[in-house]
């Protein structure tokens, strides 16, 4: 029985906060987009003549199909990350795409219309070179993989192998290539760097080897970046040290061939290195006899091998990017022109045809066109109508219809958002007329009066206004009525749960996205960001301070070098902002954002170069003389995480710094993962916690807690750890140190109040392990008015429990609400693509294993190991978001209400409601129910009243 | 119900932990010597098969993986609903089939070094126990995921089934209609009503049901009809 009431009670506690999203919420207030990420192949299945798809695979181990009508995905498949699962080859025959996966580990075919794998084979280890089909007798039936030191040749119906052979020499000779015709040879091309070039060559019916020849080239550095073949079998290789072609027949081992470019009439521009382009439409039949040679920057020329003649057929001038397309038994040429025109040409004449030009538009704040897919289709008559995708520098892939008419754009870049803020929305010209009016300086009383008056008035016109086009709307159907989002109609909501989401992307794109609706109001593109660079974001100036405008700056960092520089934007608009920021010659070692305004209200940036030289932006007179005010409570911390060392400093007031902590974790047993601090817009709303016996636990709420993960450097499972260390970042006091024996990354962390919660992996039971800390300052606060880093003589109380999850974790973060009333819940990212939100009281160290009459007082869940993975639970129901890199929370102007963005390789935003819609209606709140009733009971009232008074007079009269 | 059927569940699985197999003294190596076998040439595959009743596979394999440990390794289902896992080496993993639509239970697969596989019941608290599952794994969906709350719906018949609308609703009924379905003005009625008013309070003097329950309550003890009368009355209390 009293397991009973045990349970019954667990099961009410779960009830009662049980969060989840109701059926008819269903995009609501959120939405998803789905991303793929760079494209690195790409195919159009042309196959049907009415197929609208597009199969892509890209830098993000991603291979998908988009609907080309839409720019929508059909399905996605996302592989593992890292070299494991990155694409080396994607090849498309009829329904089936073959892939090579993981540097030649995995050969993978996927049915085209279902999005089903057809078969998976695992191949030998080696590095893979190189993959091409390989057809036979006018059927195309094998697919032959070339690695370091072996062919193979599989069935392209069932993956099986047919043969596998070693190549000759394969530690001299670096085999590159591997070419067929269709004639039941396979050609291997390998070289010797400024050597010769090898050709073996190989029956495709048991892997013999038919013929195997050398041929000098002492110039060739590299195959695969000069050579390609070219009509029936004849290697062409350009050679940019001679500026020659070099051709040679695979047929007839002869010598090369050599036609110097001035001899056909071409000159190539200096310094440039000349490419081929060349394209083989069917794997049964030779190459097209057709080719394109890039002698400079924009320049291209068509060219023709006719029996052992090269031709030229056409010039291209200024042509940036040129692609061959094949339908049916046409094959044309598109080449992009430097103003961005798109013009088709026939491949065997070179002749322009008519009405083909197609004007692609570039974004003015994107990057330049990068490669160009081209479909080509047969109309009616039997010409050739096309489409393009035009890949641009800033991954952005646009699909292009005749004469210009963009179908759809996909911001790939969005694939890997990097790190991300929130920002209010402006108030409107009326809203900032009335906001205007309390901040002026009183001037008389009748003008008070008169401008009351009038911005009612304005506020009565907005509002009538706003009620015609509710009217005007409700009497247009649906479809029609135009909900677009633009910077002009952007502005605050009344609870302010619409914002800017300002993402920054690791290609140096920055995006400005419209929370409601996912609209992308603004993007930016910078394009001298390096690779390898590391990002901060940091919100100077809000939309608070009307006339000036809100300011946002990003810090963008090399990781090799540490040189940073700052770009300064408006984050509503995205437009570059006036103020120059300064050049930062010094590798910059931290920056932070301190709560001081300048007279234009923007907080100010310090930076802190190698020298430990403190730099301030914006460095204004007035910002020197508060900096020096107050130069004496301003520290900063500094990791080396290669040396595990953690040191802190104080400013002085010459903005010079001093040293005055230093905390050494020796590197040789444990390296530092993160160092995590609170964030700076939390807020706490009660100071303790109550307990059963009405006693207060005051919570230690210090602002200045750092939270250090470390993990050991011996990765054995026995004794592999990982470590947590608390510490004061003012005064470099260690408050809490905890070490997880038999653990191992990656560690998650949340950090906030008075608690941390983390997980790691037990490799000892093999689990995934929450832990959580929390800090408690007793029964009696010590100074309850501040709290100040130097004046805390007690030790906090420190709880900790643990607990198992039952998941793996891609990222994890805590809600975050106006003033910090609702109850807390943790924001989980899973690796199956939901987003599980679970509240703080599943992780309370004071859960207890025997319940007592005090600790249900309290509402404490009993402890119990295993915590609870409910699908109900899941804030984006089966919007599954894949690879979730981080959890971006914000508070709204609704305290019940926080906004959140999950971005990884999706983007989803929704909002959450941790202690349910308390100061709002609910969106189910029945206002027929209750006018009803207000209505009946009005009628009632009176009904009787009439009946009382019937009934008096008769009695009267009685 | 439900909930007192957990226990019981749990001691069934206790006791065919009793009678599992005698695999586990090698098995507990296993999963050591996978932490080293990091080298290539020993890569293990895991295979079996999704099963969705009622639903052809080629309806939901595109949106689905096999996720062994996290993201680990990746897996991808066949157009027939199988799969295989390549590439992994000796250890023990959970494998998950994700389907934003289906749910499917993970299961825990253990490869010796020599690549001997098996598979069991995935549990988070006893590690080490073993409840078979067939290998090649077969995973049949547990039905769709419940992502959603229920509305509270408001009827009408919730709305007068309520026991609070009840007890006011029929003592109204009783005050309004009686008057008038009896009708008072008769003498013969009336007198007959005094009758059985006086049926119900034989004796005026007796007190009435209030004090008799104080009188309960307060410790002295009633006499044996009370008790009966209490008796009676709380298994009403409990019914409703």
């Amino acid at each position: 029985m009293a397991k009973f009431i045990l349970l019954f009670l667990k099961l009410l506690a779960i009830l009662y906060t049980v969060q989840a999203v109701f059926e008819d919420q269903v995009g609501k207030f959120d939405w998803k987009q789905q991303y793929v990420g760079s494209v690195r192949f790409a195919h159009f299945d042309n196959q049907i003549q009415s197929s609208k798809k597009v199969l892509v695979a890209t830098e993000k181990n991603v291979f998908a199909a988009i609907n080309t009508r839409t720019g929508e995905l059909f399905w996605r498949h996302v592989d593992k990350t890292g070299p494991e699962g990155n694409i080396d080859a994607l090849l498309l025959q009829g329904q089936d795409a073959v892939m090579v996966v993981g540097d030649g580990r995995i050969l993978r075919s996927w049915e085209v219309n279902v999005g089903g794998l057809n078969w998976e084979m695992v191949l030998d280890s080696g590095s893979f070179q190189s993959a091409s089909l390989v057809g036979h007798q006018e059927h195309v039936k094998y697919v032959a993989v070339l690695k370091k030191a072996a062919i193979s040749l599989h069935y392209l119906s069932n993956g099986h192998q047919k043969w596998i052979e070693n190549l000759p020499e394969s530690d001299s000779v670096d085999y590159q290539s591997v070419y067929s015709e269709g004639k039941g040879e396979v050609f291997v091309l390998g070289l010797v760097p400024h050597s010769h070039i090898t050709v073996v060559v190989y029956s495709i019916d048991d892997g013999e080897i038919l013929k195997q020849f050398t041929v000098e080239a002492p110039w060739m550095p590299d195959l695969q970046s000069s050579c390609s073949v070219i009509g029936k079998g004849m290697l062409t290789c350009v050679d940019a040290g001679s500026l020659s072609l070099n051709m040679l027949d695979l047929h007839a081992h002869s010598e090369m061939n050599q036609i110097p470019l001035q001899s056909i009439g071409l000159e190539v521009s200096s310094g440039f290195r000349p490419v081929l382009v060349s394209s083989q439409p069917n794997a049964a039949r030779p190459p097209l006899s057709e080719f394109f040679l890039q002698i400079g920057p924009d320049q291209h020329v068509l060219l023709q091998l006719n029996k052992g003649q090269i031709l030229t057929l056409r010039d291209f001038k200024p042509a940036m990017l040129v692609s061959f397309a094949t339908t049916g038994e046409k094959t044309v040429a598109a080449v992009m022109s430097l103003i961005l025109y798109i013009n088709l040409f026939s491949a065997e004449t070179g002749r322009r045809l008519l009405d083909t030009t197609l004007i692609f538009t570039m974004d003015p704040n994107g990057g330049k066109p990068e490669k160009l897919y081209v479909q080509a289709f047969l109309k009616k008559d039997d010409s050739v109508g096309y489409r393009v995708i035009v890949q641009t520098e800033d991954h952005q892939l646009t699909f292009i219809q005749q004469p210009g008419r963009v179908l759809w754009t996909r911001e790939e870049a969005l694939s890997d958002v990097v790190t991300m803020e929130m920002v209010d929305l402006p108030l409107t010209a009326t809203q900032a007329e009335l906001e205007g009016e309390f901040g002026k300086k009183a001037d008389g009383l009748m003008s008070m009066v008169l401008k009351r008056l009038s911005s009612q008035l304005i506020l009565l016109q907005a509002w009538l206004s706003h009620l015609w086009k509710l009217f005007y709307d409700a009497r247009q159907p649906r479809s029609q009525v135009k909900n677009e989002v633009t910077i002009e109609n952007l502005s605050r909501d009344e609870f302010n749960l619409q914002k800017m989401m300002v993402m920054v992307t690791a290609s140096g794109k920055l995006f400005g996205i419209d929370s409601k609706t996912g609209t992308i109001v603004w993007k930016h593109y910078l394009d001298n960001v390096p690779s390898n660079a590391a990002f901060k974001l940091m919100v100077q100036r809000t939309t608070a301070h009307f006339p000036h405008p809100p300011q946002c700056t990003l810090l963008i960092k090399d990781k090799d070098t540490g040189l940073a520089t700052l770009h300064v934007f408006n984050p509503i608009y995205g437009k570059k902002s006036h103020v120059t920021p300064p050049l930062l010659p010094q590798p910059i070692l931290q920056s932070m954002l301190l709560p001081l305004m300048d007279q234009d209200y923007a907080k100010v940036l310090l930076l802190v170069d190698d020298q430990y030289k403190v730099s301030a932006f914006p460095s204004t007179k007035n910002v020197l003389q508060q900096l020096q005010d107050v130069a004496s409570s301003v520290f900063f911390f500094l990791i080396d995480a290669n040396q595990g060392r953690l040191s802190g400093y104080r400013l002085r007031t010459d903005l010079s710094t001093e040293l005055i902590w230093e905390v050494v974790i020796p590197a040789e047993v444990q390296k530092i993962v993160t160092v995590n601090g609170k964030k700076a817009n939390e807020h706490v709303h009660s100071q303790g916690r109550v307990m059963g016996d009405r006693s207060v636990l005051y919570k230690y709420l210090n602002p200045n807690l750092l939270a250090l993960v470390t993990e050991s450097t011996d990765q054995h499972q026995e004794r592999s750890f990982v470590g947590i260390i608390l510490i004061d970042g003012v005064t470099g006091r260690i408050i809490h140190e905890a070490v997880q024996r038999k653990a191992r990354g990656p560690v998650h962390i949340v950090h906030s109040e008075n608690w941390v919660v983390y997980e790691y992996w037990s490799t000892k039971s093999r689990r995934v392990e929450f832990s959580v800390i929390e800090l408690y300052e007793g029964m009696e606060l010590y100074n309850s008015t501040v709290f100040s880093s130097l004046d805390r003589p007690h030790a906090p109380q420190v709880l900790q429990q643990s607990y198992i999850f039952p998941s793996a974790i891609s990222a994890m973060d805590a809600t975050l609400t106006e003033k910090g009333i609702t109850s807390r819940h943790l924001l989980i990212g899973l690796p199956s693509g939901g987003i599980l939100s679970l509240p703080k009281m599943f992780l309370d160290p004071r859960r207890p294993e025997i319940v007592s009459e005090q600790s249900r007082e309290e509402n404490l869940i009993p402890y119990a190991p295993e915590l609870p993975i409910r699908t109900e639970w899941f804030i984006n129901y089966n919007q599954s978001v894949l690879r979730v890199r981080g959890i971006h929370t914000a508070p709204s102007g609704l305290e019940s209400t926080c906004l959140v963005v999950a971005y990884g390789l999706d983007i989803y935003q929704t909002r959450v409601y941790p202690s349910k819609q308390f100061d709002v209606l609910k969106d189910d709140y029945d206002y027929m129910l209750i006018s009803s009733v207000l209505l009946a009971l009005f009628f009632a009232t009176m009904i009787s009243k009439r009946l009382a008074e019937v009934k008096l007079l008769n009695r009267a009269w009685r | 119900m439900h909930i007192e059927r957990i226990p019981l569940l749990w001691l069934l699985l206790q006791a065919t932990l009793v009678v599992t197999w005698g695999f586990n003294a090698e098995m507990d190596t296993g999963p050591s010597a996978g932490a080293f076998a990091q080298s290539n040439s020993d890569r293990f595959k895991i295979e079996g098969r999704a099963i969705v009743s009622g639903i052809k596979p080629q309806d939901w394999v595109s949106s689905a993986r096999v996720l062994v440990e996290g993201e680990e390794y990746v897996g991808f289902l066949r157009t027939d609903g199988s799969f295989a896992v390549n590439d992994i080496p000796p250890g023990s993993y959970v494998v998950e089939i994700i389907s934003p639509t289906f749910r499917f239970e993970p299961v825990r697969v253990d490869i010796t070094s020599k690549g001997k596989m098996r598979a069991r019941l995935v549990n988070y608290i006893k590690t080490s126990e073993v409840i078979r599952q067939p290998y090649p794994l077969q995973v049949r969906a547990s039905g769709p995921h419940s992502y959603f709350m229920k509305r509270e719906t408001w009827g009408w018949t919730d709305f007068l089934m309520n026991p609070m609308v009840m007890m006011m609703i029929l003592p109204l009924l009783i005050i309004v209609l009686l008057p008038k379905v009896v009708n008072t003005n008769d003498p013969e009625m009336r007198k007959e009503m005094e009758q059985s008013m006086n049926m119900l309070n034989p004796n005026p003097e007796l007190p009435d049901v209030s004090e008799l329950m104080t009188k309960l309550f307060s410790g002295s003890k009633g006499s044996s009809k009370t008790g009966g009368s209490s008796k009676g009355a709380r298994p009403a209390v409990k019914r409703r």
